[in-house]
């Protein structure tokens, strides 16, 4: 039968591909292969994998116990056939921090990518005791295995100071510095929508809405389940009980109905048993996969961002082109009534009624404007390149994201119907277990 | 106490051992699986039909008289004797206007071939008629009326609640195939009548058997109350409370009385609430289920692929948990609840009953007290003429007036005894000796009235008095003789009969438990059979989804699908 000992810090261990699946792996042969993916979609923005790369997360270690500088630390391994490792079976442990550590990193060097989020540190919904519970490192092991789904980020390799486990390489169009910083910064608008919306995107934001109020509804739902099987849990405890009690009154059948009552008892400990290892397991998962979705909406936000930049970056540039233009047309005599607007007529005859120098002026405003329109164009042009980069590995992120969620669902859906069929086969067997036994009952009316 | 087996009137095997108290009867449990069936009888215990049939019949029925009735009364009884498994159904509740001002439910309850039809207050007189005509069995219960709970949830539209009918007519047509199975009950022609849909039922209530019932069944025969050849004597029978203690109380009843209480406990407690509650949680969870099912459809529309139809097959399953706990919940509130409601009535009905044996018992006792009274007195009377007869004699010829009122006194204060108390000799007045009061019980009102008179007459002649209360006393004794032999034969018929009625309610009871238990583990396992099917389908649609192309290009043999969590990574190769 089940027993609480699950709970026990020191027991946990994961049935995760480690121990088993490491003994099973043959090293493929020869470096960097590519393999291409027999899917019948496969386009253009189909990701291609370089090998493979699996993580995972265990042996939850207190350090430095009893002081006040206490912490956890996991052991996280990876087995691997990617070139930019040393070793096929690369290993170290990691704290919490460096996790986050990590994250920062990959967000900040791939902005297009969606970086699955890590769990919080103090996760009070689904955490049973402290911040060692089993369900908190399941859920930092799944954001780590995530990270690895992400073929750009586990294909390139950079840097990472002592350890060597994973190295990043940076990848993608650096954002420029300087001017287009500066006036994004200005431009940068919460509310402002894109001018030119791209239906793609549109839809893809669609999809990801629904696709998480589709994920948030389930979990609501899912979790009334769960509470209403613990209900269910402790009445079936009371019933037999009360089974029980009945056949101590009645001597004749006080067997039989003993035998019951353990029936009830036990179909009572199986739903308990059902909820621990397997609804609560799939509950988190799929909050993990909501916080993953919702990282996948806050890449796609970015990209918006990124196209108000530039199409706001282009409206500056025309205003600011349309100016010199006007002074152009001033200065080369055509006067200000080439449908600049009743504006900048205004602002003409202001200058005249002051009295500026016209044409001196005038020249040196417009080799200003020129200076700057010129300045205008290289940012307009890089944010057009950087916008319309950041449009394509959006897209190409999409797939991958999608392959990741199809797995992921696959993998929680898999897991949640296997448990609710092992249940089941089980209640069912003790079911017919018992109906022969009360058969025997002598009968004598 | 005399013994009480040798005439009980159910005895019709002779092998059958007399139980020690209905708690304690011992049912054999040991045997084979497959006890002898008779093959022409179709049983509702051994099949698994979905309507269960309460009273359960059990494995073997006998036949029900082991010689076949052939004086039957009328055309119901002879269906319902005809020997086979009759059962009466109860096949529809139609509301009507038939009669009265507002709207009822009638009930059409079919008998063979006969058809009647009642309402839910005729259900009620019809079983309050049966309490009082056959005072010493169990009359099995009818559906309470209204609970105060009932009308709080559906203020004033309970009536209508077609659940609450629908669990009416379940347990009223339980109520009538039990009086179909009672030996005793089943030859009631006032039953007949009932179940006969040609006869007024207002007509029945008000005619004999019915109309003969005395005002209190205390003061009238334990085996037939109607009994108009009745004793007179049975009216000087006392009308003791429930409560009275007894001063020679029968262990094997005192025995039933507290099995009865404790049993009454624990269904009316326990049993019956933890069952309402699972009850009403699997309909919650049902509704759980159903809302989830939605939800996952709509969220499989906006999937695609391979995701969006393994999501559209696990909201399918389910959908299939939320009917088959629809299901569950229903059989489990029929075949389960319903009867434990039932048994905590019947639990009332044997108190009410074992009440009526400890007051017939009280009444014999009380009986045996008042006589034992008046034959004391009666002594005294007949000592104290002894005595007067015998000074009459001694003293020869003196006038018979005066005659000394007590043999110890003077005979010069006699004198003077006698001119000061003209009626100087009076009997011993029963009442105030204090020895004798507790023999008065409050019940005794034609013995108080009798002893008044006896006061009353106190005329001038003493002796007259005298021999006029000793023939007064020697009527009253050979009343209370008459009396206190009715009340003997009551207590032991009521006594057997109640005994045998217990001990075939027992025998029942264990035969409708057997059958409440199979039936739950039976819409248990088919509801999990059901479950286990969809979720198998939404398993397979679930494997249908693509790998991730990130996996260890593992060997050829594919990981088993076990119940151990997996990480995204199968054995597949990838290339």
């Amino acid at each position: 039968m089940l027993n609480d000992d699950e709970d026990v810090f020191d027991s946990v261990t994961w049935e995760s591909p480690t121990a088993p699946v490491y003994a099973d792996h043959t090293p493929s042969t020869g470096p960097g292969y590519r393999q291409s993916i027999d899917s019948n979609e496969s386009g253009p923005h189909d990701p291609k994998w370089e090998g493979h790369l699996i993580t995972a997360v265990t042996d939850p270690q207190k350090e430095l116990a009893e002081t006040k500088d206490a912490y956890v630390s996991y052991l996280v391994s990876a087995k691997t056939n990617l070139p930019m490792f040393s070793t096929s079976n690369p290993s170290a442990r990691r704290r919490f921090q460096d996790f986050v550590f990590l994250r920062e990193h990959l967000v900040k060097d791939f902005p297009a990518c969606v970086v699955p989020p890590l769990p919080g540190k103090h996760r009070l919904e689904y955490l049973t005791g402290d911040r060692f519970s089993p369900e908190f490192m399941e859920r930092r092991r799944l954001e780590y295995v995530h990270t690895s789904l992400e073929p750009p980020l586990s294909n390139n390799v950079t840097g990472n100071a002592g350890a060597g486990l994973l190295r990043v390489l940076r990848m993608g169009p650096e954002p420029s510095p300087g001017i287009v910083d500066n006036i994004t910064d200005t431009l940068l608008n919460a509310f402002s929508r894109v001018r030119k919306p791209d239906e793609r995107f549109l839809d893809m934001r669609e999809g990801v809405d629904k696709f998480e109020d589709g994920l948030v509804l389930s979990e609501r739902l899912w979790t009334r389940v769960r509470n209403r099987t613990t209900d269910l849990t402790a009445d079936y405890h009371d019933m037999a009980v009360a089974v029980q009690g009945l056949g101590f009154l009645e001597s004749g059948i006080t067997d039989p109905l003993n035998h019951f009552s353990n029936t009830l008892l036990e179909f009572s400990a199986l739903l308990r048993h059902t909820t621990q290892t397997t609804t609560d397991p799939f509950l988190i998962q799929l909050h993990s996969l909501l916080t993953y979705s919702h990282a996948n909406r806050a890449v796609l936000k970015l990209r918006d961002q990124k196209q108000l930049d530039f199409e706001e970056l282009s409206d500056y540039l025309s205003g600011v082109s349309a100016e010199r233009d006007r002074l152009a047309a001033i200065i080369n005599g055509h006067a200000g009534s080439s449908g600049l607007g009743l504006g900048s007529y205004l602002k003409d005859r202001v200058d005249a009624i002051r009295g500026a120098d016209d044409d001196r002026s005038r020249v040196e405003k417009m080799k200003k404007l020129d200076v700057k329109i010129k300045e205008l164009q290289d940012a307009v042009t890089t944010a057009h390149e950087t916008s319309d980069a950041f449009s394509d590995e959006t897209l190409r992120e999409q797939h991958v994201f999608q392959r990741a969620k199809e797995a992921e669902m696959k993998e929680m859906l898999g897991n949640f119907a296997d448990g609710q069929i092992e249940f089941y086969k089980a209640a069912m067997e003790e079911w017919d277990r018992i109906i022969p036994v009360i058969q025997r009952i002598h009968v004598d009316v | 106490m005399e013994a009480f087996d040798d005439e009980n009137p159910f005895d019709t095997e002779s092998d059958r051992i007399p139980s020690e108290t209905s708690s304690t009867s011992k049912v054999d449990i040991s045997e084979p699986p497959s006890p002898p069936f008779n093959p022409s009888r179709q049983l509702s215990s051994e099949i698994t039909s979905p309507e269960r049939t309460f009273p359960s019949q059990g494995p073997p029925r006998q036949p029900q008289r082991s010689n076949f009735k052939s004086d039957f009364c009328c055309a119901r009884d002879r269906i319902l004797h005809s020997g086979d498994d009759v059962e009466i159904l109860i096949t529809d509740a139609q509301k009507t206007n038939l009669g009265a001002t507002t709207p009822y439910i009638t009930y059409v309850i079919q008998t063979g071939n006969t058809e009647s039809r009642h309402r839910y207050s005729e259900f009620e007189s019809l079983r309050s008629s049966l309490v009082k005509l056959y005072p010493t069995l169990i009359i099995p219960p009818i559906p309470s009326k209204q609970t105060l709970g009932d009308y709080a949830v559906k203020q004033g539209k309970a009536k209508e609640d077609a659940t609450m009918i629908a669990r009416r007519k379940r347990m009223l047509q339980t109520f009538l195939n039990r009086l179909a199975r009672h030996p005793i009950l089943s030859n009631e022609h006032v039953f007949h009548r009932f179940l006969d849909g040609e006869v007024s039922w207002h007509e029945v209530l008000n005619s004999p058997p019915i109309s003969l019932l005395p005002k209190n069944i205390l003061k009238a025969p334990s085996h037939d109350p109607t009994d108009q050849e009745a004793s007179p004597a049975y009216t000087a029978l006392p009308n003791p409370s429930a409560a009275h203690p007894l001063r020679n109380p029968d262990q094997r009843f005192l025995d039933s009385e507290a099995f009865t209480n404790k049993f009454a406990v624990h269904l009316s407690g326990p049993m019956e609430k933890v069952t309402r509650r699972t009850v009403k949680r699997w309909s919650e969870y049902a509704q759980d289920h159903a809302e989830l099912g939605a939800a996952l459809n709509g969220f499989s529309l906006n999937e695609t692929g391979s995701l969006s139809g393994a999501i559209e097959k696990t909201g399918q399953a389910v959908d299939a948990t939320y009917m088959s706990t629809t299901k569950l919940a229903q059989e489990l509130e029929q075949n389960w609840a319903e009867p434990i409601n039932e048994y905590a009535q019947f639990s009332s009905i044997i108190k009410k009953l074992l009440a009526y044996r400890h007051q017939k018992h009280v009444q014999y006792e009380m009986t045996q007290d008042a006589l034992e009274a008046k034959r004391e007195q009666l002594e005294e009377l007949e000592k104290s003429e002894h005595e007067a007869r015998r000074l009459e004699a001694a003293l020869g010829g003196r006038s018979a007036v005066s005659l000394p009122s007590s043999p110890d006194q003077e005979p010069t204060e006699e004198e003077s005894n006698i001119q000061t108390h003209s009626a100087s000799y009076v009997p011993p007045h029963p009442g105030p000796n204090p020895a004798r009061r507790n023999a008065r019980a409050p019940g005794m009102g034609f013995l108080n009235a009798l002893s008044y008179t006896l006061h009353g007459m106190m005329d001038v002649d003493p002796e007259t008095a005298r021999r006029n209360g000793i023939s007064k006393t020697k009527e009253t004794i050979s009343q209370l003789e008459d009396a206190l032999h009715l009340a003997a034969q009551d207590l032991k018929y009521s006594s057997s009969t109640i005994q045998a009625d217990l001990d075939r309610f027992q025998r029942q009871k264990v035969a409708d438990i057997r059958e409440m238990a199979i039936s739950m583990a039976q819409s248990h396992r088919d509801w999990c059979k059901k479950n286990l099917e969809a979720w198998e389908e939404a398993k397979r649609e679930v494997d249908m989804i693509p790998d991730h192309p990130n996996k260890l290009p593992s060997p050829s043999a594919p990981q088993p699908s076990t119940s151990t969590r997996r990480d995204s990574t199968t054995t597949l190769n990838g290339r």
